[in-house]
């Protein structure tokens, strides 16, 4: 800038209106803040973050369904010797988590009437309901011999378990029906609990439910401490009895208590770290407080826009947006190191002169992260917003109210001193052959670590519950015989029935996998709604072979019995999932999806249960092979390429953002633009290189980290060419606060146990590192300046 | 001795109509002091042999069948092995019931399952419940069974068992046995509205079971 722009009399009014307008926002957002925190629970459903015309919605839709169901549900099976200590130790168990007040209910329990009502509901469709094996036996057997058996049945105590009347059921199909249909879990009511016996040990299964926000951030572990106590009055009134407790809740307050105190740690090990910094610097705390200011202004606006433009806010993007903190700070920063090296400057006198280079920092950030926001990713656009929208908020609030509320004089302190001194004694690059050949040794070494480089995207690398858990929860479910919610089929055809019929076609094949033992079973609606032609087929042959035996017995026995009439039309899926006997297998049916070429528009899930080895999963997906509408989906796998795309994707971005960035800084710098730029290049390739050499994966929260190094990095940049010829020493003590401050909030990530926070905090930690030290090398010679000896 | 095989019958009905985590509220845990000294006197008056066989007549009316249906055989009971009931007429047909099977032996010696705990886990705990009456152990009946006794005459009683559970109690109302030394008639209420007398008579307690007894129960 020119001096004559420095030396221009500064008009009050308007940051005078500014400032007041400004907080009147503030006071709105302040508002929306208050409701949001009291009502919205984040978005953690990851596959929210997919491109919506890339991802099938049907297999979005049936995860979400399956979610739904389990998101609050706890588990706990107590397993005993014997019956009555099974009992004793869930007495003493349920009276444990009584007495605790925890935010849990029992789960909904089938009412007396439920039994009657269902069977009530499936009775008069009972001839076009049949079980494989029973099809095969009416087909096969010789009419004699069902005769025959129906007669002994007759004569025989119990009459071969019917529920319903003989000549409405002559064959007792039903109840065999009905004993198949129970096969979907293992655990049967027993004296009013649902009970199963496995492993020589009687078990009972407890149900519970969360009563409070389905994904709590509190970091409160109130459910799995209440378990864990009730686990612990279990054994102590049982002492041979084994507890095994399980589900999503335990999962989540897991991971949100270890955040909790990861960010505790981390987060106070951080702020003591930054608030001793600048301290040194400015013998005052009066500036870090105003920098936190404009950081909540600008997380805090970040939310609420967010959430008013896509209606939620997902975790991941807090999570990223979190790194805001690295960004926004600078700008303060930059201010208070600027007004300690020109003390006699007014404050807004100052602010107007750094304003050009602060605008052009906030610019290329923002133009990193609107890159972010290019393609169709919706979790990357949020992400993009909530970052633009955040480090804009707390630009303008340092730009509008730091040189009104800050009036006191900031003084230089020894430390101060000592740094903007230093600067000009720092080495610099020359254009000369030692400087190429440096160059050329660092990118070869670069070039070594890239190509140490791996790429791993395996979700179960972000897995960090302790292994504890996931042992109880893989023990739950082979207990309880539950299917798997993250590999199944889904089935899609034109309409309801075309569905069905190929859910059908899929089944038949299972059986043969079923009589294999390499599965336990399967679920599916057409379980329970068999496809029309199904139905008519079944009732068409229950009829002729009950007909037969009827007169036979009739015969023998010298009665006049007829075959009860059934309705003549057939259970259709509507009317199925209108009624409340479906509520156990509704989450299977997902309905009306769009369209496809081949008309379908219409689809279902198809679960597995008892999968024997999860290594023949490819083996049972090829079930699907060659059945039109039915595929395989394995939601580990497919969440895994899912952030395998986003890395990648990720990375041509980080790519363009450099590119942007150049470009914006040439139309300020002209042909020294090179100079900010050069030391966040290098750094970006500096990391992936230490990363690779250390043996590090590459994965999305790397290239995260990568993005939020360059909006940072650039700062620094122009920050020194911006004063590199009046306070070029309080630029840099600027650059060197900001550095340490973020190295300290962000490198300490490194020290997470949570994969992704590691990943990202080793990242920036090397990142930030690099460009900090490089930075001063790539600074332009200048006459006010000595020349570096 | 049906009773036990009926309630068998009636209770894994019940159970397999459940689908899922369909199930009860939980009732009230057993009553052991409810049986008092009526239950006391039953179990003075009944004698309990580790294997009793004999003969029976079943006389089952049943809704929509103008007769009533009569069947003759015999039986055998023992105690840890479990139930075998021989229909002699008017058809051959047999019954066997263990501690995890309910099958039916065909004229050729091969069996036929009607039910198997590998694949129905409710067939477990029925074939305990049979177990439990066989040994007489109204404690643990009284989980299942809201139990009335009392006493006939000088030697004789009489048992009322009213299922607890609702969903049992929806396929069977009641459950009346009677006898003085051995258990001699049992009579069974289905809420469907089919009644089932059966008599014993005949009976013969022994020590232990012959060698083609034991293999009966395989």
């Amino acid at each position: 800038m020119s001096p004559s722009d420095a030396s221009r009399p500064v008009r009050r009014l308007p940051w005078q209106v500014a400032a007041w307008a400004w907080l009147a926002f503030c006071l709105v957002v302040a508002v929306h803040q208050f409701s949001f925190w009291r009502s919205t629970h984040f978005d953690t459903d990851v596959m929210a973050l997919l491109p919506q015309d890339e991802q099938a919605p049907e297999v979005g839709r049936a995860t979400r369904q399956m979610a739904d169901q389990i998101t609050r549900q706890v588990v706990v099976t107590i397993g005993a010797p014997d019956w009555a200590s099974a009992q004793k130790a869930a007495v003493a168990w349920e009276e444990s988590v009584a007495a605790a007040h925890a935010p849990l209910k029992a789960s909904a329990m089938a009412g007396d009437d439920r039994l009657r009502d269902t069977l009530a509901f499936y009775a008069p469709y009972r001839d076009r309901l049949l079980t494989p094996a029973q099809r095969a036996q009416l087909e096969h057997a010789a009419p004699g011999t069902l005769v025959q058996g129906a007669l002994a049945a007759l004569a025989q105590p119990g009459g071969g378990l019917r529920l319903a009347d003989w000549n409405a059921d002559p064959l007792a199909l039903w109840p065999q029906w009905w004993l198949a249909r129970a096969g979907d879990t293992r655990a049967r009511p027993r004296d009013g609990r649902l009970a199963l016996d496995d492993g020589g040990l009687e078990w009972i299964v407890l149900l519970r439910e969360t009563t409070g926000p389905a994904f709590s951030l509190s970091g409160d572990a109130t459910v799995s401490e209440t378990l864990a106590r009730a686990q612990a009055a279990a054994t102590r009134s049982v002492p041979d009895a084994k507890v095994l407790s399980g589900g999503v809740p335990l999962f989540a307050e897991h991971a949100a208590s270890r955040a909790k105190l990861e960010v505790n740690t981390i987060g106070w090990g951080s702020v003591a770290g930054v608030l001793a910094l600048v301290f040194l610097a400015f013998r005052s705390l009066w500036p870090r407080l105003l920098m936190t200011v404009s950081l909540l202004a600008g997380v805090a606006m970040a939310l609420s826009v967010t959430s008013w433009v896509f209606g939620h806010v997902h975790l991941l993007t807090t999570v990223f947006g979190a790194s805001l903190v690295g960004c926004a700070e600078d700008y303060g920063l930059y201010y208070f190191a600027s007004r300690q090296g020109a003390p006699q400057a007014p404050p807004l006198k100052l602010m107007a002169t750094l304003l050009p280079g602060l605008a052009l920092a906030l610019l290329t950030s923002v133009l990193g992260y609107v890159a972010l926001g290019l393609p169709p990713f919706p979790g990357l656009r949020q992400m993009a917003l909530f970052s633009v929208v955040g480090i804009l908020g707390a630009f303008v609030t340092t730009v509008v109210w730091f040189p009104w509320v800050d009036r006191g004089a900031v003084r230089a302190t020894r430390f101060s001193t000592w740094i903007v001194d230093g600067y000009a004694r720092l080495p610099r690059f020359r254009a000369d052959r030692k400087a190429l050949a440096v160059h050329v040794l660092l990118l070869v070494a670069c070039a070594v670590g890239v190509r140490q480089l791996k790429v791993n995207d395996d979700l179960r690398q972000l897995q960090s519950s302790p292994a504890a858990l996931i042992e109880a929860q893989r023990e739950i479910g082979r207990l309880l015989g539950l299917a798997s919610p993250s590999q199944f089929f889904v089935v899609r055809g034109t309409s309801d029935d075309d569905v069905l019929g190929r859910e059908e076609a899929l089944k038949a094949r299972l059986d043969a996998r079923v009589a294999d033992g390499e599965l336990a079973g399967y679920r599916a609606v057409s379980d329970w709604v068999p496809s029309l032609a199904r139905q008519a087929a079944d009732a068409a042959l229950t009829k002729r072979v009950e007909d037969g035996v009827i007169a036979g017995v009739d015969h023998v026995l010298g009665e006049t019995q007829e075959r009860a009439a059934f309705d003549s039309a057939p259970l259709t899926l509507a009317r199925w999932l209108a009624s409340p006997v479906s509520a156990s297998a509704r989450a299977l049916w997902i309905g009306d999806v769009p369209r496809h070429d081949d008309g379908t528009a219409f689809a279902s899930v198809v679960m597995l249960r008892g999968v024997r080895d999860l290594a023949a999963l490819p083996d049972i997906a090829k079930s699907a092979d060659g059945l039109p509408g039915v595929r395989w989906v394995d939601q580990v796998q497919s969440v895994s390429a899912l952030l395998g795309r986003y890395r990648h994707t990720m990375g041509v971005l980080l790519a363009g953002g450099h590119v942007a960035v150049l470009l914006a800084l040439a139309w300020r710098y002209g042909r020294r633009a090179w100079r900010a730029w050069m030391p966040t290049a290098l750094a970006t390739l500096g990391t992936l290189a230490l990363l690779g050499l250390c043996g590090q994966p590459l994965q999305l929260f790397n290239v995260l980290a990568l993005a939020l190094l360059l909006g940072i990095g650039i700062d620094y940049g122009i920050f020194l060419l911006e004063r590199e010829d009046a306070g070029a020493g309080s630029a840099w003590l600027s650059v060197v606060l900001g550095a340490a401050s973020t190295w300290l909030s962000f490198g300490l990530l490194a020290l997470s146990s949570t994969p992704a926070l590691h990943s990202f905090g080793l990242t920036l930690l090397f990142g930030i590192l690099i460009v900090a030290v490089t930075t001063p090398l790539y600074r332009p010679r200048t006459p006010s300046l000595p020349e570096t000896p | 001795m049906s009773r036990f095989v009926r309630a068998a019958a009636l209770a894994l009905v019940a159970f397999a109509g459940m689908a899922s985590f369909a199930a009860t509220p939980a009732s009230a845990p057993a009553v052991s002091a409810l049986a008092g000294d009526a239950a006391r006197l039953v179990r003075e008056r009944l004698k309990l042999w580790p294997a009793l066989k004999g003969e029976f007549e079943q006389t089952k009316t049943l809704k929509g069948f103008r007769n009533a249906l009569v069947s003759k055989g015999e039986f055998l009971v023992a105690r840890g092995q479990g139930v075998w009931w021989h229909t002699r007429e008017p058809f051959e047909s047999t019954l066997v019931v263990t501690k995890t099977r309910l099958f039916t032996r065909n004229p050729d010696g091969s069996t036929s399952n009607l039910a198997d705990a590998q694949a129905e886990p409710g067939v477990k705990q029925v074939n305990e419940l049979i177990f439990s009456l066989l040994a007489a152990d109204l404690d643990a009946l009284a989980d299942t069974f809201t139990i009335a006794a009392q006493p006939v005459s000088t030697a004789g009683w009489s048992l009322v068992l009213t299922p607890r559970d609702a969903n049992l109690a929806k396929f069977l109302v009641r459950a009346t046995l009677a006898g003085e030394r051995d258990v001699q008639s049992v009579r069974i209420e289905e809420a469907r509205g089919d009644t089932t007398l059966i008599r014993f008579s005949h009976q013969q307690p022994a020590a232990a079971l012959a060698a083609d007894e034991a293999a009966r129960f395989q």
